[in-house]
């Protein structure tokens, strides 16, 4: 293409700054859009290679939920005819007392069925532990740890390692140092073999197993093996393949993908209208060119054409950078993501590894120049219509027609009514997304409209402020809205977007931190493991009753969590004393009535469900809940809707008795304790303390410890929320500085007529910075009452679609008064440099500017 | 009034073109001059000069006495709107303002009240025959309109000196005569000296003086 090398490059060469302007925007997007996939790729691979790891030659696993199973369903397993292998498993994370260390998954097996299935090939160690099995066996305090984790902490063979159990801190002896290969690669090497019996005491599993491995009597189909082992074992019960098993689990962390896939969507269309932008403004400026080449004979699709390719090729090159840069990134995106990975597993995974992969350069590569050719081919169409004799008349600048007004504004209406219409009318989901997208076109159609009037009110402002360049701002604003329309529209989505994303940080933080008030409200929380969602360390039902006898101790109620499986999701099963709860917790209930709901639950007949479950799983006060438990399907009605945070898979209340009964597990995860009136808590949290002191691992949690955790957890939650408000304000920053060197660089012929005809360097300059700002202010009032529209959208969506939490709305003022100074700042330290050059460069030059 | 002394002006780009060589002219208060010569021969680079858009490279040039050389930048800008009045082969007005706002800019440039800057506006844009065009933006009008607008905002200040590069250059020539008509009754009404770089040898023979230009040096100066 002949004309491209003879018109597009001269003008890429003279405007080099604009031009990779143009090449910075798709950059960004594509950048933050391959560092987001990039850390997730790697930390979800990690993941599924720390599963497959774990696996070894595993076929088959068999679990029930997180609850684990009596050791009984081992032998019926091994009974069946297409199982040839089946190993016992305890997989729960343990705590070293070596300082720094912190914890390491601890894997409870059984050695004599176990070598066939994983591979333990001991780097040094008494070979007898591998060959005589009962040498393990024999000695319950053996532990094999990884070449790594004893290199890390100067351990040999037959050294000591103190390691906490249920029933206190005890001293185990490395038996066996395992090579670098399969096993001890998981988990960064913090990983410890013991045996099962061994494993069963330190976490005080009772006479349970978490999981059985298995492999299959050769010549038995994958598929056939497992649907006879479920048959057998009946629906209480998942096998599952080891990968599937692994992404159940990943989906528990559902909410951070999509967060992280929407900020690297939102990237791109920030990118979108930045080109947008780029191309608009190279049209208006080249429409002489245009009218030459359309003149010379050039055909409408030859001009369109040449900036098709035009975009095509800055989105190749901007691409190329973002990749290079996205994948620059990704590591510390990755390290992000990895810190909560761990704060849920409890164990590092350690540095997840970032290598590029031909599929995602290849998509990133795609979507950069796509992005870019959609966001020109408006332009390029504009370039096309072009009239040449028209366009041969020096000065003239495209202005709003006045048909075309009015064409936008009633495609506005309309689809405003629309939205308006589908946003209030209809319960239906998707009716509910076309809704929105409704009213935001309809809102970037009267962008310019909005903008003008909005500059109009502002006039007499600026006129008092600085007569002279105070008017100049503001005609040049009104008289031109299509030049700055696309900046205020991506700068207003922008806005927008920090809004909501605030709003519903703000929301959220604010119910989660008042349902921790009430619904976390005893004294104490005596657990086994240093948080309350850890369910490594079950304590013992004995413990019960003799924690109730320490003086001082007014009501103790148990609580059991497991994770168990619900439709195809590992929804959260918490287990308590309902009656007693019924009295003390106060947790906000949406649906059904507290008091009869209390009682029919504490007798074992209904269940009560978390808001999110409800909405999650479409369920409401009636309805029936299936839930597999080991002994068979559980069918219980649902009593209530309560306001419950503890997960974000869903949560279902149902009493001990109940869970009992039907999961054979009498464990328990943590005791809520409430102290008697006139009790001091501190004395009372000593003396409880001291009764378990070396008989257990325990902790003692006041209400005001796990209120702290509580609010810990909710803030990394948000720390994802704070990197996109942060990308977004970045974006917003960079979209306006970005348009105004564009928009100011093309105005010098402008400036210099306002010199010619006697306006002073300070006028010009102060008439160029109020420009600016004024442009910062029209798109701060459009985006942050936009803003207002789209929390509303997010916190339905939030509450109809995913995660199913209702929000109450309140407008996040402080995060809103806090963009106002920085676009400010960033409209006028933006609009500076173009303001000098235009001022400073040339009279002659600039009056022959085109 | 306008004084040019031994002025040498080169662009040193990547060939260096000397624009100006040598040039000394003096032009006195009242006259009206035209600058003829063929393309390329420096003439507008002379008007840049003397409407002191643009600085020699050697050589002096004065106005009322005043050298320029020795003003900075916006000293030069408040000679320039004191004295000098623009009217361009491009007209030159800025699109999003209507007739009587690009008309009035000059003055609101200069601190007046908008009421005096519109009054003064409306009679100027009388005066060259615009009175029903007040209010229209720049694209609705033609271009010996535009014209007549571009010269109703270089008198706007009533400069002591007018300055026009090819102000007819790129009218038909019945609305060329037509602002011919308008800047000579200028002239005549309110003693304006007038300078005009043209090629159309009526625009030149219509002016008291003419000089000629070649090759960046003066080679005729005729007084009528
Ligand atoms: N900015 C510049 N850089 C380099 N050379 C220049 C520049 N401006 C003018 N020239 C050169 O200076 C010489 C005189 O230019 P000038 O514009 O004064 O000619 P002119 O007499 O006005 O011609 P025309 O009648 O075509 O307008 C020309 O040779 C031109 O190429
Ligand atoms: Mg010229």
């Amino acid at each position: 293409m002949i004309l491209l090398r003879l018109i597009s490059w001269p003008y890429v060469r003279k405007h080099a700054g604009r031009a990779l302007l143009t090449v910075a925007g798709i950059a960004i997007g594509v950048a933050v859009f391959v560092a987001m996939r990039a850390a997730n790729d790697a930390v979800f691979g990690a993941f599924t290679q720390t599963v497959s790891r774990l696996a070894g030659a595993t076929e088959l696993q068999v679990t029930a939920g997180f609850s684990g199973f009596d050791e009984a369903v081992l032998e019926r397993v091994q009974a069946m005819p297409e199982v040839a292998v089946a190993s016992p498993v305890i997989e729960a994370v343990g705590a070293t007392g070596l300082p720094g260390q912190g914890n390491v998954l601890i894997l409870g097996i059984d050695m004599t069925g176990d070598r066939s299935l994983r591979e333990y090939d001991l780097e040094s160690g008494d070979a007898a532990v591998l060959d005589d099995p009962l040498v393990f066996l024999a000695q319950p305090d053996s532990l094999m740890i990884t070449a790594e984790f004893a290199r890390r902490n100067g351990l040999r063979t037959n050294d000591r390692l103190p390691l906490d159990t249920v029933d206190g801190r005890k001293e185990f002896v490395v038996r066996g140092v395992l090579g670098a290969s399969g096993l001890s690669g998981a988990f960064g090497g913090n990983l410890a073999i013991m045996d099962i019996y061994a494993a069963q005491h330190v976490f005080g599993r009772g006479r349970r197993f978490d999981r059985i491995d298995l492999a299959l009597t050769p010549g038995v189909a994958l598929d056939a093996g497992r649907q006879a082992l479920q048959q057998a074992l009946g629906p209480g019960f998942q096998v599952q393949t080891p990968s599937a098993r692994g992404q159940s689990f990943e989906s528990l962390l559902r909410i951070y993908r999509l967060m992280l896939r929407f900020s690297s969507l939102f990237a791109l269309v920030i990118a979108l209208f930045m080109i947008y932008n780029a191309f608009a403004t190279a049209v208006t400026q080249r429409r002489a060119e245009i009218g030459i080449l359309r003149a010379l004979g050039a055909t409408r699709g030859q001009v369109g054409l040449l900036f098709v390719v035009e975009s095509a090729v800055a989105g190749c090159l901007g691409s190329a950078v973002g990749v290079a840069l996205g994948y620059a990134l990704a590591g510390g995106v990755a390290r992000l993501i990895g810190t909560l990975l761990e704060g849920i597993q409890g164990v590092g995974q350690g540095q997840a590894e970032v290598t590029p992969t031909p599929w995602l350069v290849g998509v990133a590569l795609a979507l950069g120049t796509l992005t870019s050719v959609l966001a020109a081919a408006l332009p390029a169409r504009e370039a096309a219509r072009v009239d040449p004799i028209k366009a041969l008349q020096r000065g003239r600048l495209q202005v709003l027609g006045a048909g075309e007004n009015r064409a936008r504004t009633l495609v506005a209406a309309g689809l405003g009514a629309l939205g308006a219409a589908l946003f209030v009318g209809t319960t239906s989901l998707p009716a509910f997304y076309v809704g929105y997208l409704c009213l935001l076109l309809a809102a970037l159609l009267l962008t310019p409209w909005l903008s003008v009037a909005l500059v109009r009110l502002l006039r007499p402002a600026l006129v008092w402020l600085r007569p002279t360049e105070g008017m100049l701002a503001a005609d040049s604003l009104i008289g031109a809205p299509r030049r700055t329309s696309a900046t205020v529209s991506a700068l207003m989505l922008a806005i927008a977007l920090v809004v909501g994303l605030a709003g519903i940080g703000r929301a959220s933080h604010g119910q989660i931190t008042e349902w921790a008030e009430s619904a976390l409200n005893p004294d104490f929380f005596v657990t086994g493991s240093p948080t309350l969602t850890g369910r490594d360390y079950r304590l013992p039902e004995a413990m019960t009753g003799e924690l109730a006898k320490v003086e001082g101790v007014a009501i103790v109620q148990r609580m059991r969590q497991p994770r168990v499986a619900y439709r195809n999701s590992l929804v959260l099963l918490m287990a308590t004393d309902v009656e007693s709860v019924g009295r003390t917790a106060r947790r906000t209930v949406l649906e059904g009535e507290a008091a009869d709901m209390y009682r029919r639950v504490a007798a074992g007949e209904a269940a009560i469900v978390s808001e999110n479950f409800a909405a999650g799983f479409g369920v409401h006060a009636g309805d029936v809940v299936e839930l597999a438990a080991p002994t068979g399907m559980l069918r219980l009605p649902v009593a209530g809707v309560v306001r419950e945070y503890s997960d974000t898979q869903g949560a279902l209340i149902v009493d001990l008795a109940l869970y009992r009964k039907h999961w054979h597990d009498d464990t328990v995860d943590l005791f809520r304790v409430y102290v008697s009136p006139g009790a001091v808590p501190e004395e009372v949290r000593g003396r409880i303390l001291t009764r378990f002191a070396d008989q257990r691992r325990l902790f003692v949690l006041s209400s005001h410890q796990v209120r702290a955790y509580v609010g810990r957890m909710a803030d990394q939650w948000f720390s994802v929320t704070w990197v996109q408000i942060a990308v977004a304000t970045l974006v917003a920053v960079l979209g306006i500085a970005s348009s105004l060197t564009v928009t100011i660089a093309d105005r010098r012929r402008e400036f210099g007529v306002l010199q010619a005809i006697g306006g002073l360097r300070r006028q010009v300059r102060a008439a160029i910075w109020m420009e600016a700002a004024t442009l910062a202010v029209v798109c701060l009032v459009l985006g942050l009452v936009l803003g207002a529209l789209h929390l509303y959208f997010v916190l339905q969506i939030s509450y109809r679609d995913y995660p199913g939490l209702r929000f109450d709305y309140a407008y996040p003022s402080l995060v809103a008064l806090a963009v106002c100074p920085v676009m400010l700042a960033a409209a006028v330290a933006a609009a500076i440099g173009p303001a000098e050059s235009a001022v400073r460069g040339s009279l002659v030059e600039a009056l022959e500017y085109e | 009034m306008i004084r040019l002394d031994a002025v040498v002006k080169q662009f040193d780009g990547k060939r260096r073109v000397v624009a100006l060589n040598d040039v000394s002219v003096s032009i006195t208060r009242g006259e009206m001059v035209s600058i003829v010569g063929p393309s390329g021969s420096g003439k507008s680079t002379l008007l840049n000069l003397i409407g002191c858009l643009d600085r020699p490279s050697s050589g002096e040039v004065s106005i009322d006495g005043r050298r320029l050389s020795g003003l900075d930048d916006d000293e030069l800008t408040r000679v320039r709107r004191d004295t000098i009045g623009f009217v361009f082969q491009f007209f030159n007005l800025l699109p999003t303002l209507t007739a009587l706002e690009n008309v009035a800019l000059p003055l609101h440039l200069r601190g007046w009240s908008r009421h005096r800057a519109r009054e003064r506006a409306t009679e100027l844009l009388g005066v060259v025959g615009l009175a029903q065009r007040v209010h229209h933006l720049p694209e609705e009008l033609s271009g010996g309109e535009r014209q007549r607008v571009a010269i109703a905002r270089a008198l706007s200040v009533y400069p002591p000196v007018l300055l026009g590069d090819e102000p007819t250059g790129n009218l038909d020539s019945r609305t060329g005569e037509d602002i011919l008509a308008l800047l000579t009754d200028l002239h005549a009404r309110l003693g304006t000296t007038i300078v005009i770089v043209t090629h159309d040898m009526r625009v030149a023979q219509s002016c008291g003086r003419t000089i000629a230009m070649r090759d960046g040096q003066v080679v005729g100066d005729v007084r009528r």
